[in-house]
């Protein structure tokens, strides 16, 4: 192993362990590249200004050639800019020193002998990549005009507009497109060469000497695009019959060219568009703090989504159906189409972080109890509430860190068998479940400053407020509950009444709870 | 009880269910089912289960819909069966109580119209269950706790007999369960045919033999306040 190689493989296991350098890797991909950094957004917004203005010099200038001084050292400093953008974005394109230390640790490993010289040819093609991928030709173009020896690509500054594709997200999607749909455009285009190169050839040899305005191969060429393209300037025109049945050909075939073409972009479009939009959408969720994520937009998702919703909570909806996402988002929810036993996908949602709540609602037992165990590893804090489909299986629930979770077949089971005995308690029970006639079950906790505290039940006057007690709710006691307390049961701060009346009623009873004591 | 005939179609899920629920409470019923692979898994849950063809009338007619049953549920997994069947017991019997379960929105109103006295919608309890999780929480502990759970505080109805103190007495000036660890949600006035009113709602009825209170509390309780007004 010569002293060279010695040297560079020291320094890539020097490069390798050094925290900072990662460090200062980390952070330019973070503002050049990672998709939903704060950083790169305000990187771009100021990147979007500088190439605008410098453009706009740029078109200034064309009037006035001499220039401005401070508009001069404007120009240099966009242009510093970019140079430093341009390298940077060179550097984080790939890891040499990991391509160097792969090869050479295959080497060692397998008792192979390195070669030097095929490790760098390695790295060096992984640079020439970038250097020739579209956007960094574009951000080469864009700068290397400014030298002045090569003044006369001034035109190419003008590439600097293409810059801005690489700022804005829905540009992005547009050359992705076109690279996606490379095999189709390149078949089309060959297509059309074929047809310019046969239209302008027939007009050249049927027009040269019958028409003054074809004298070139060039001028043929021309009226071959432009009719072709059924623009028609009308500038040159067949005289020859000849001409003019290549003229009608070439017509219909122009047609049929751009129509396809429109077919090959607008279709990839619309696929596109979709991933687009959820991209959107994950970006909303991101904003959203304290939000309850649904499972399942079944007929269960639909009716707890539907209620929360009018009751303003945030939600955000995940069903692998796409129909029924579809359905949620007319009714102005967050939906997104995915698979919610993911962990990415609830990941990404802010399972965890930034929400409080999931529920499982799919009408699988399985995907329940996966996600609550997805959710549950994600976070210890998550309220996970979860529909039992077989009630054989609730114990898998709890088992798998729900904290709540119950089957419509049991509640079934209980009203059913209730209805027989007791129709009219249970229409009662229906009732105060449905809330259809208005009076409803509800919680007025007693704050520390509450003229409630210390006060028995008996002064509250709640016969005359027109609402029942049903109970006081103690958290530290042993006995957390009592139900139907007594006349003289003392209330203390941080109790929660349980209250069923009307919600005017309820009102009246929390605006007094809320007053502070006069002592 | 005995009188009360009830007849489970559709051996599901929520049959099993409500049958265990039954069994507990001490009533006899039977499931009635066409699918005769059924019969092992009934047999070791302990369920009576007929395999019959419930759409023939004249089965229907032989388990005695129009004559001794009371009570029917229609508990299949699909609701072209529930309705049907809910039509064909209707049109033989226009008295007996229908119970209808339902799987999806529009049969809801569908068995309305085929004349089912009650529907039971699994998955609008759930939803609306989940969501009261979720507003009020220490509500809904509570309840599961209390009227749905383990705890020994049970909803129950009384009927108020003939012979009983509180038989033409106003409901505000004798306060029948000041005296109890229980709480009076409301009453079903024979005279006023109403749904179901709410203590709440501060009306004030004469209460006369019929009428049925709904009350919450525990069973010793409301088995005392039963012994003293001689309910």
């Amino acid at each position: 192993m010569g002293y060279i190689t010695t040297l560079l493989v020291r320094f890539a296991y020097f490069l390798d362990a050094s925290p900072k350098y990662h460090r200062s890797k980390e952070f330019c991909k973070a503002l050049l590249e990672a998709q939903h950094s704060k950083l790169k957004f305000y990187f771009d917004i100021f990147m979007v200004l500088l190439v605008v203005f410098s453009v706009l010099f740029l078109l200034y200038e064309v009037k006035n050639p001499e220039g401005h001084a401070y508009l001069d050292m404007f120009v240099q400093f966009s242009l510093i800019v970019f140079v430093i953008e341009y390298l940077l974005r060179f550097w984080i394109y790939s890891d040499s020193h990991k391509i160097f230390l792969e090869h050479y640790e295959q080497a060692t490993n397998n008792d192979l002998p390195f070669s030097l010289r095929r490790t760098l040819f390695a790295i060096v093609k992984k640079k020439l990549a970038y250097i020739f991928s579209p956007l960094a030709i574009i951000d080469l173009l864009a700068i290397l005009p400014s030298y002045r020896p090569l003044r006369f690509l001034r035109i190419f500054l003008l590439f600097r507009i293409f810059k801005l594709f690489r700022y804005a997200r829905s540009m992005k999607t547009f050359t992705e497109i076109i690279t996606e749909k490379k095999f189709e455009l390149f078949t089309l285009a060959t297509f059309a060469s074929f047809v310019i190169f046969t239209g302008s050839s027939a007009i050249y040899i049927f027009e040269t000497h019958q028409n003054p305005k074809i004298n070139t191969l060039f001028d043929a060429v021309y009226w071959a695009i432009v009719t072709m393209g059924t623009v028609g300037y009308g500038d040159i025109v067949p005289v020859t019959t000849e001409g003019m049945i290549v003229a009608m050909i070439l017509i219909i075939l122009g047609v049929a060219i751009l129509a396809f073409l429109t077919s090959i972009i607008v279709s990839s479009f619309q696929s596109k568009l979709i991933e687009l939009k959820e991209s959107r959408i994950f970006a909303d969720v991101e904003k959203l703090e304290d939000y309850i994520v649904i499972c399942g937009y079944g007929r269960v998702g639909e009716v707890v989504a539907k209620m929360l919703h009018e009751d303003g909570y945030k939600l955000v909806i995940i069903d692998n159906d796409e129909s029924k996402i579809k359905l949620a988002q007319q009714r102005g929810l967050i939906g997104i189409v995915a698979d919610a036993s993911k962990s990415r996908i609830l990941g990404s949602l802010g399972v965890g972080k930034r929400a409080a709540q999931i529920i499982c609602a799919t009408n699988s037992d399985e995907l329940n109890v996966f996600i609550t165990l997805t959710a549950r590893s994600l976070s210890k804090q998550i309220i996970i509430i979860a529909r039992v489909i077989k009630n054989t299986h609730k114990k898998k629930y709890f088992l798998a860190g729900a904290n709540y979770a119950f089957s419509a077949d049991e509640t079934i089971g209980v009203m059913g068998a209730q209805y027989i005995d007791q129709p009219i308690s249970y229409a009662a029970l229906d009732e105060m479940l449905t809330e259809n006639t208005g009076v409803i079950f509800d919680i007025i906790s007693i704050h520390e400053h509450s003229c409630f505290v210390n006060k028995p039940i008996g002064s509250l006057g709640l016969k005359e407020k027109r609402l029942l007690l049903f109970g006081v709710l103690r958290k530290e006691e042993r006995t957390p509950f009592y139900f139907n307390p007594a006349a003289n049961f003392e209330l203390q701060s941080h109790d929660m009444l349980i209250i069923m009346g009307r919600k005017h009623h309820i009102n009246v009873l929390r605006k007094l709870n809320d007053k502070r004591s006069i002592k | 009880m005995r009188e009360n005939k009830i007849l489970l179609f559709g051996f599901s899920r929520s049959a099993i269910e409500i049958g265990a629920r039954l069994q507990a409470q001490g009533h006899a019923f039977i499931c009635i089912d066409n699918d005769p692979t059924l019969l092992p898994k009934a047999k070791k849950l302990g369920f009576e289960l007929l395999v019959a063809d419930y759409s023939d009338d004249d089965t229907l007619l032989s388990l005695g819909i129009g004559e001794d049953v009371k009570f029917v549920f229609t508990l299949f997994e699909e609701d072209v069966q529930n309705v049907f069947l809910t039509l064909s017991i209707r049109s033989l019997d226009p008295k007996v109580e229908i119970i209808a379960t339902t799987h999806t929105k529009d049969a809801i109103h569908k068995l309305e119209i085929a004349g089912a006295s009650t529907i039971l919608d699994p998955y609008q309890i759930c939803g609306k269950r989940i969501y009261k999780l979720i507003t009020q929480p220490e509500v809904m502990q509570v309840i599961d706790a209390t009227i749905f759970g383990e705890e020994d505080i049970n909803m129950e109805q009384i009927t108020i007999s003939a012979h009983s103190p509180l038989n033409g007495l106003m409901l505000q000036t004798c306060y029948p369960t000041q005296n109890y660890n229980m709480l009076l949600i409301g009453l079903h006035d024979k005279e006023l045919k109403k749904e179901f009113i709410f203590s709440t709602e501060g009306h004030d009825h004469k209460l006369d033999a019929g009428d049925i209170l709904v009350v919450v509390g525990k069973s010793a309780e409301i088995e005392r306040f039963k012994m003293d007004f001689s309910l």
